[in-house]
């Protein structure tokens, strides 16, 4: 069956894409492990189909300021991956590369936005990568884009870009840990409509139409 | 705040003379207040995208055409009249700055939709805050006719 809605995935289908977000988060967690230098693991990630409002409350309030990096997808699976980075995050980030701690992300200046650029894009790139590699996809990606701001308007961006076709969204995602403890690094991918059937048919576990 | 009425996205709440209406970062969304003056009568809308072309146009609150028809007649219906509603709105920022790819610029079209939807009812638009990179909550206070607008890294504005 073609899904018309992310709130149709059988259980097998959403299994699949929670396998896509473990390894993709695995390599994503690799990566982070090798530019701060210190070995981080992941948690179970989760396949999570919400409407827009409960969303907005998983994640944390819509008025949280958070940091968020961005990159679109092209080619072969169009959407839009995000790297929603709450401030132990970007703690973790700063003293690990930088020997900086903020409490708050005004003190951000030129450096560390593009630190934490880099390194959402990195994470975003790898994840992508093993994506790829494992559904023989050709992604193309766009450079990545950086803000600071509400919560709620940097997650409304892949619900808006998408919101002519459904009321939920979807998200893969999972939280890291470092020393010993969590992070709440939540990588965001949402494949648009289309994209989601193709890489499902691609995966074996959409048989299409 | 006394009895804060929070308007979701693709969501609309009514209030009469008493109440806080709002609705909570507002990226390339934009929040319409639409006022009596007369009665006090106030709505606020939470629109996400331009142009419903749904099948059946369900989730009228979703886009900014039916938002705004819907929620005129539902004023109508308890008491407001066409020629005295005024609206006052905020938000269709960009939060991300995309070279390439082919994410359009939502906050854009959503700013010309209200516009142009606004004017075909007959609506006059008092003030807004629109467009820009920065998220808005937004907030009406309905007794008042006053809508108070909160950013990162901005100070207060009162429109």
């Amino acid at each position: 069956m073609t899904l018309k809605s992310y709130d149709q995935l059988s259980s097998l289908e959403l299994d699949t894409l929670k396998e896509i977000g473990s390894i993709g988060t695995g390599n994503a967690a690799t990566s982070l492990s090798a530019l701060i230098g210190k070995p981080v693991r992941i948690q179970q990630p989760e396949v999570r189909i919400m409407e827009y409002n409960e969303a907005i409350e998983w994640i944390g309030g819509p008025e949280e300021i958070t940091a968020g990096v961005l990159v679109g997808m092209s080619n072969q699976l169009s959407g839009i991956m995000l790297s929603v980075q709450q401030l132990d995050f970007v703690n973790l980030v700063l003293e690990s590369m930088m020997e900086k701690r903020i409490a708050d992300y005004m003190e951000l200046g030129e450096m560390e936005r593009s630190a934490l650029t880099e390194v959402g894009n990195i994470m975003i790139s790898t994840f992508i990568n093993a994506l790829s590699g494992l559904a023989g996809l050709d992604i193309e990606l766009t450079v990545p884009a950086f803000t600071v701001d509400m919560q709620g308007a940097i997650m409304a961006v892949p619900m808006a870009e998408y919101g002519g076709q459904s009321n939920y969204i979807m998200t893969i995602g999972g939280n890291f840990i470092c020393n010993g403890k969590e992070i709440p690094c939540r990588l965001l991918l949402s494949p648009d409509i289309r994209s989601l059937n193709f890489l499902l048919r691609k995966l074996g576990v959409n048989s299409g139409e | 705040m006394e009895n804060k009425i929070t308007v979701g996205i693709a969501d609309m709440k009514m209030a009469q003379a008493h109440g806080m209406l709002i609705t909570y970062a507002l990226g390339s969304c934009i929040g319409i207040c639409l006022y009596d003056q007369r009665i006090k009568l106030a709505a606020l809308i939470h629109i996400m995208l331009p142009l419903n072309m749904e099948p059946g146009r369900k989730n009228t609150m979703k886009y900014a055409d039916t938002g705004i028809r819907e929620t005129l007649k539902m004023m109508e219906s308890k008491g407001a009249s066409r020629s005295r509603i005024t609206a006052k709105i905020a938000g269709g920022a960009k939060m991300f700055e995309v070279s390439g790819g082919n994410l359009g610029n939502i906050g854009q079209r959503n700013i010309e939709s209200v516009h142009m939807h606004l004017k075909r009812e007959g609506i006059q638009l008092l003030k807004e805050d629109v467009g820009g990179s920065v998220a808005r909550t937004l907030l009406f206070d309905p007794a008042s006719g006053m809508a108070c607008i909160r950013s990162y890294g901005r100070p207060e504005m009162i429109i």
